[in-house]
């Protein structure tokens, strides 16, 4: 990429709980065409840092931290302009009401025309269809959110990202539920939407699939990142250990792809 | 939803609403009645159960919305209640007595007990059914003030205000009535300009953030929306229960629940269904009148444990 300076840049985020503490000064950079993954135990803090990036979950004072995108100050932006620009993607869709799956992607624009007047209906639909043709779940379309599988819905929960027009995605283990077919399709996906320029986060447990596919792991552990930089240097046995101390986990790369992948070493005593 | 069969159900929904006002103005006690005492006593009573059962359909499917809970509704929640301890106390504090001052007390009784809601919904670990319960003891918190208060104060026509409590429409006027049903058509339009925050809160208050709702606003001009117009119901036609969560409910399963195309036909069969049920009440146990609130509770609250106990099924 030509353009040099980091697209998203995070500054020394700082939340809590009450008195816990999760997340501690925590500072990164976003590229253009990049996958990131963010790893760490449960509790470690990603999901609330992807809500803080993403501005849902809004900073508990202005000098706790910052988001730059772009140089500017991201949290300064309406609701719908971030939405616009950084698109959160959850685990799962609330599946209360009947919703079909095409209305549950619609929703996307919302962000475009908060207004009931101004949105340009034909053109919406237009863009609704691509998206879901692109995550594969045109087929879906009429099919009422709650009978969907989990990762049914998730390839709808994708697509809708995909219509908010974002350039930056924070998957927040938006591909859990997926059967293997849908995760490799899934992971073809990202890859193409980086190479268009988009900037992707992602947070999973399956070690595996995201060394797999990030350039790039930033690694959380009880709110502070140990470690940030290019997958194959920064997944070694050392800090997985350090990071996963109960398993004796060992790294090893993959026979043909290279890749640092994560095994248990021996199980039980 | 095809625009055709959307279509189709309007206009189905639009005829049976005049179906059902021809019904009302037609059927009664007396059959050889003057037409004129007709007019004066039948119509302003189509008039504000129009009125009236379109606010309860409109604000039950905000309130479920709000609160991203389909067993949410007015009087379930204890919001009209609320509404109806509003305007007792307006009265007896002698405040106003006129059509305008009770509206204005019943309006902030709801948003009270409106707010009350919305802040126990805030609570960390709050989800539907603690909501709902809040709601219920709300209600009847409610209910035994205003018998407090009416015992103490010796109020004048207690019978009448007894009624009024279980609802009744019996006391329409023209004008009020007309009035009421310019005003809630009014409020029904601005509720309707807000489909598509409504749409995005369906998706609970974190799934709206992330579509780019600034929620914590939307709630509040809702609720003071959502208040306004139960103020209105309560203050013309009292407590009625279950219109507000039956309609919704059985609108979205017909037409699914964008609310562009759902408020609409919410409020035409919220209209249809309070004016087919006041005729009940006028006609079923002649020569008496059963209050309204009485034959809507007796179909909705079967159907609501109905759906309370699909839901948990389902789950």
């Amino acid at each position: 990429m030509a353009d040099a300076a980091p697209l998203v840049s995070i500054f020394g985020v700082c939340f809590s709980y009450g008195k816990n503490s999760v997340l501690r000064e925590v500072s990164f950079e976003l590229d253009r065409g990049k996958i990131t993954a963010l790893l760490g135990p449960n509790g470690s803090g990603k999901s609330t840092l992807l809500k803080i990036i993403s501005g849902i979950l809004p900073l508990q004072s202005p000098d706790s931290g910052q988001i730059r995108f772009s140089g500017t100050d991201f949290l300064s932006l309406s609701a719908p302009a971030r939405a616009r620009q950084i698109a959160y993607v959850p685990a799962d869709l609330l599946a209360e009401f009947p919703l079909t799956a095409f209305e549950a992607v619609m929703m996307g624009q919302i962000c475009h025309h908060p207004n009931l007047f101004n949105s340009s209906s034909q053109a919406e639909r237009d863009q609704a269809h691509w998206a879901m043709e692109e995550c594969l779940c045109w087929h879906l379309r009429e099919r009422d959110l709650h009978s969907l599988s989990g990762g049914e819905r998730q390839l709808v929960t994708l697509a809708r990202a995909l219509v908010q027009g974002a350039k930056v995605f924070l998957l927040d283990e938006t591909l859990s539920k997926m059967d293997l077919n849908h995760q490799a399709a899934a992971g073809k996906l990202l890859r193409k939407w980086v190479s268009r320029g988009y900037s992707i986060v992602l947070v999973s447990h399956d070690l595996n699939l995201a060394t797999e596919w990030a350039d790039e792991c930033v690694l959380l552990k009880q709110g502070e990142k140990i470690a940030w930089g290019p997958t194959r240097e920064i997944i070694t046995t050392e800090r997985i250990r350090a990071l996963y101390p109960g398993p004796e986990l060992i790294v090893a790369p993959h026979p043909s792809t290279g890749m640092p992948k994560v095994f248990f070493g021996k199980m039980g005593s | 939803m095809a625009r055709t069969s959307l279509f189709r159900h309007y206009l189905f929904a639009l005829s049976l609403w005049v179906f059902a006002c021809i019904t009302a103005l037609k059927f009664g006690v007396a059959t050889q009645l003057d037409p004129e005492l007709v007019m004066q006593l039948r119509l302003p009573r189509v008039i504000l159960a129009t009125a009236v059962g379109m606010g309860l359909a409109v604000a039950g499917t905000t309130l479920q919305a709000l609160f991203t809970n389909p067993l949410c509704e007015p009087y379930t929640l204890g919001i009209s209640t609320g509404s109806a301890l509003g305007s007792v106390l307006g009265i007896s504090l002698g405040l106003q007595v006129n059509f305008a001052g009770l509206a204005g007390s019943s309006f902030f009784g709801a948003l009270f007990f409106t707010g009350l809601l919305y802040l126990i919904s805030l609570r960390p670990g709050t989800n539907n059914l603690t909501l709902l319960l809040a709601g219920v003891m709300l209600g009847f918190l409610g209910s035994s003030l205003v018998a407090l208060w009416m015992a103490v104060t010796d109020a004048n026509g207690i019978q009448g205000a007894i009624l009024w409590l279980m609802g009744d429409l019996s006391r329409a006027r023209i004008y009020g009535a007309t009035f009421t049903l310019t005003v809630m058509l009014f409020l029904a339009y601005v509720v309707w300009t807000h489909s598509r925050e409504l749409d995005a809160l369906l998706m609970g208050e974190e799934g709206a953030l992330v579509l780019g709702i600034p929620v914590a606003q939307t709630r509040r001009r809702l609720i003071l929306m959502t208040s306004i117009i139960i103020g209105l119901c309560v203050s013309g036609g009292g407590m009625i229960g279950f219109v507000g969560l039956i309609i919704p409910h059985f609108v979205r399963r017909l037409i699914g629940s964008l609310h562009i195309n759902t408020l609409p036909l919410c409020a035409i069969w919220g209209s249809t269904s309070l004016v087919l049920a006041d005729t009940a009440a006028r006609t079923l146990v002649r020569p008496y009148e059963l209050p309204v609130g009485v034959v809507t509770a007796l179909v909705g609250a079967p159907l609501f444990l109905w759906m309370m106990l699909k839901r948990q099924g389902d789950a």
